[in-house]
């Protein structure tokens, strides 16, 4: 068995520009020293049926023998707000926000597992924590310097999912107090106790922590913070007094969206409905003490007092004053780089990879890879084609563990899984970092993904979805002798249309799912300016995301109202806390991808693949282009590495009322899919028991092909399997003659005349 | 929140038709008859008699049998005396292991009918 582990990395930038330098950011447990080679991809596919893997070395200055070390993942989302002046000079002190657990009883699964929703602790733990502790309930401590610790503990363990407040206070004289109220205390729900206990007088407190929420400071590693007994959940406006003031004036204090700044008691009164698209939590009170979120916790989450009056953070910005925190948040592994390369000028754009090779832990020869793409110099297109690394999709994908976390896969897939070793990795290594499928410790699903940690899907040998997939439009391009650019999914969103506008022909992949407004808007003023578009895959175009204005690569996905979800996000959750949009399906955004490509999804159907047949407007003249020397009754596709078949795993028709053009030819179909191809569930009203692709005609994949403006054009063949039957019969099959008919019209500028 | 709830899937699989069993050795990959599909659907859903998975040892060629661990963050259980190169073969493994699980009842043979 291939070791595709031992040693794991990411590049920064994920993409590069020739000139340009990329960073490489290694790590390893069990080796000190690998084998390491820069190729570029044609295919990432190991699959014998297949091409197999197509690798070329490209011989660069970083090619061979490299020391490693070991650089561990701290997972783990959190607040910190630096040490300040005001901190060190309290005596008594008061601590209270609202609360909302999603994970109170992680204790009882995870032995002594321990929860803080603000802390202020010293190297050595002195200071104070509000927690919850391995019973599920809250708990204040104060631990003085000279290692006398009082704990004061609430009477009811917390409810999961149930707000309360939370007010903790220390009086110097020598007590201390918490209080938990529950705000729906009826049915069995009430959490409600008050506890109260002696502690040690007049503590000094350290003159240097900082002020944590979400997590407590352990140390500190190259600058950077180590924190500890991290929690899930919300923390909805904390406020800090100067005071062991009585828990219904804090309550007060809490539940005034705008604090008074001029109140003296006030030390902190963060307002969390401030910056919502930034990773920076904003102080209110007169100290201004700011502070800054570590690990990308989710924003824009309802806070206690979200009503429903409005679903939008940017409609009433106070109800969403709460951050829901997860132990298992992960943006940035932090990995020093170990070395650079600087991408030589003339190296060709396209998918590269760093190969990392030796013998791995276990004695396996280990073949492991580092993604990451290399574009055309921005403004120099060096071909007429562009294939468009789907960077999105790939973050949105990274390391899922789906198929072993939820229940559905054997059903859907019909038949057992078949894992690789990066899945049996993901199974241990939580640390990585899951995918926007995935979802957290707590259950809650995971909404943003980052390219600042190792991708095991994303590169050679990774589970055949999205990124493999696409290798295999690559290895046909490059089969057939097509010259191409690689452009990618960010740098359409940042260039827009002028980038793609350099292209006489773009192509995009098996799944181009996940699409800002700003790639939307880019294609459609490409395709209206005369601008070709092969699209050859299944179900794009279907997600609407934000990318964090701040951190490059990284995406923002909500999971809402409808759509295939793996989990469903949290009412008054379904806009994006970067841009404020509604995220959701494009579908439900007014941009069908019907409108866009002639095609939109329909359904999955991962037991079989099926074929295509060509339908009556296939015969028209004016796309006589597509079937030369394809048969009138061929069977199209009727083969394929994905199950057997062109048409399969996710497929996509056309839909006049959802926006197909009325000039769109509908040319072939795979319309008998079996009852294993189920639809979307946007794809029906109500249940009945003829949804299934036996007995439903709606699923099912349609190729197509539409004029637009100015002479461009629109081909679609709408399923994701169709990439993989391309290498077919050495590459001498009817899906590569079709691809290529296409392709070589779209390169011919000449327009498409008779519409 | 919206959950997959692995106890829902409760079709009640009548331990005497035996000729489900016998229509899955045949054809373990399907497509089945309406009965089985829906004997299938318990089992994978469910989960009941081992949340069984493939491992892939060579891609294409061979796989290990392995189990999903019942808590997040634990490894994969490999069967390494339990390698097949045909899923297939697979398939008809596990169906047995469940519909024992399940029934109470144990199949006999391979997938051919001999005795494994
Ligand atoms: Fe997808």
């Amino acid at each position: 068995m291939v070791d595709t582990n031992s040693v794991l990395g990411y590049a920064t930038p994920l993409i590069v520009s020739p000139g340009e330098r990329v960073r490489f950011h290694l790590s390893s447990r069990s080796m000190t020293e690998c084998g390491v080679e820069v190729v570029r991809v044609r295919c990432g596919d190991p699959d014998p049926a297949g091409p197999g893997l197509r690798l070329h070395a490209m011989n660069s200055a970083v090619d061979g023998r490299r020391p490693l070390r070991f650089q561990p993942i701290r997972p783990g989302s959190f607040a910190l707000v630096p040490n300040r002046l005001p901190f060190g000079t309290l005596s008594s002190f008061g601590f209270a926000c609202f609360l909302w657990p999603t994970w109170p009883a992680k204790g009882e699964s995870e032995r002594g597992a321990i929860q803080t929703v603000a802390a202020r602790v010293a190297n050595g733990g002195a200071g104070w924590r509000l927690e919850i502790g391995p019973d599920a309930r809250l708990r204040f401590v104060v631990a003085a310097a000279g290692g006398r610790t009082a704990t004061a503990i609430a009477e009811e363990p917390l409810r999961e999912r149930e707000w309360v407040f939370v007010a903790a206070r220390y009086d110097a004289g020598g007590a201390m107090l918490l209080d938990v109220v529950s705000l729906d205390p009826q049915a069995g729900r009430d959490a409600t106790s008050s506890a109260g206990t002696s502690a040690p007088g007049g503590v000094i407190w350290s003159g240097s922590a900082p002020l944590t929420f979400g997590a407590r400071q352990a140390g500190e590693e190259r600058g950077r913070p180590v924190t500890a007994d991290h929690f899930n959940g919300k923390i909805d406006r904390p406020r800090l007094v100067s005071a062991a003031l009585p828990a219904g004036e804090l309550r007060g204090l809490c539940e005034a969206v705008d604090p008074r700044p001029g109140d003296p008691r006030i030390v902190g009164a963060w307002d969390f409905a401030h910056g919502i698209g930034t990773d920076r939590v904003h102080d209110r009170s007169a100290n201004r003490l700011d502070g800054q979120l570590h690990n990308l916790p989710a924003r824009g989450a309802t806070g206690a007092n979200w009503d429903g009056s409005a679903v939008s953070w940017q409609a009433r910005p106070e109800h969403y004053g709460a951050v829901h925190f997860h132990d298992d948040d992960m943006a940035d592994a932090g990995w020093e780089p170990d070395f650079a390369l600087e991408v030589p000028p003339d190296w060709p754009s396209g998918f590269y990879a760093l190969r990392l090779t030796g013998t791995g832990a276990g004695g396996d020869p280990m073949d492991s890879f580092v993604g990451f793409f290399v574009r055309a110099p921005l403004g120099q297109a060096r071909a007429p084609v562009a294939f468009v690394a789907s960077t999105a999709t790939f973050l949105a994908y990274a390391n899922s563990a789906l198929r072993l976390d939820q229940v559905h896969a054997e059903s859907m897939l019909e038949g057992l899984m078949q894992l690789s070793r990066d899945d049996c990795y993901i199974a241990e290594h939580r640390e990585l970092g899951l995918s926007t499928y995935d979802t957290h410790s707590d259950g809650s699903g995971w909404i943003y993904s980052t390219a600042l940690r190792p991708i095991l899907s994303m590169r050679p040998r990774a589970n055949s979805f999205n990124y493999v997939n696409d290798t295999h439009v690559l290895d046909w391009l490059e089969e057939k002798g097509f010259a191409y650019d690689v452009i990618a999914d960010d740098d359409i969103h940042r260039e827009g249309a002028a980038l793609l506008g350099q292209y006489r022909c773009v192509i995009t992949g098996t799944h181009p799912e996940y699409y800002s407004r700003e790639m939307c808007d880019a294609f459609d003023a490409y395709q209206r300016g005369g601008g070709r578009h092969m699209y050859l895959g299944g179900n794009g175009f279907y997600w609407r995301i934000a990318w964090n204005p701040a951190l490059p690569s990284a995406i923002e996905v909500r999971r809402d109202v409808s759509g295939v979800r793996t989990w469903e996000g949290e009412p008054g959750e379904a806009h994006h806390s970067y841009t404020g949009e509604f995220a959701g399906l494009w579908r439900q955004n007014g941009r069908p991808p019907q409108r866009l490509v002639g095609v939109g999804f329909d359904a999955q159907v991962f037991d079989r693949s099926a074929w295509y047949r060509r339908l009556p407007e296939s015969h028209d003249p004016r796309v006589a282009f597509i079937f030369e020397g394809v048969g009138a009754d061929e069977r199209i596709g009727d083969f394929g590495l994905r199950n057997g078949g062109a048409a399969g795993l996710e497929i996509d028709r056309a839909e006049p009322t959802l926006g197909s053009p009325p000039h769109l030819l509908r040319v072939a179909t795979a319309d008998r899919i079996g009852y294993g191809g189920l639809p979307s569930p946007e794809e029906f009203r109500t249940s009945h028991r003829g949804l299934d692709g036996e007995q439903n005609a709606n699923v099912r994949a349609d190729m197509v092909f539409f004029p637009t403006a100015a002479g461009g054009g629109v081909f679609a063949t709408g399923s994701i399997a169709w990439a993989c039957a391309l290498s077919c019969r050495g590459y001498d099959n009817n899906v590569s003659r079709i691809t290529e008919n296409v392709l070589r019209r779209f390169l011919d500028p000449a327009p498409f005349a008779g519409f | 929140m919206l959950v997959n709830d692995p106890a829902a899937a409760h079709f009640e699989i009548d331990p005497d038709r035996t000729d489900l069993v016998e229509e899955f050795r045949r054809n373990p990959k399907g497509p089945h008859s309406d009965t089985l599909r829906k004997v299938l659907h318990r089992m994978r859903w469910s989960g009941e008699g081992g949340r069984f998975v493939l491992v892939t040892v060579e891609p294409g060629r061979r796989w290990v049998l392995g189990r999903l661990p019942e808590r997040r963050g634990r490894p994969v259980e490999l069967f390494h005396n339990q390698t097949f190169d045909d899923p297939a073969d697979a398939e008809w493994h596990v169906f047995k292991v469940r519909w024992q699980a399940i029934t109470g009842r144990a199949i006999a043979g391979g997938r051919s009918g001999e005795p494994d």
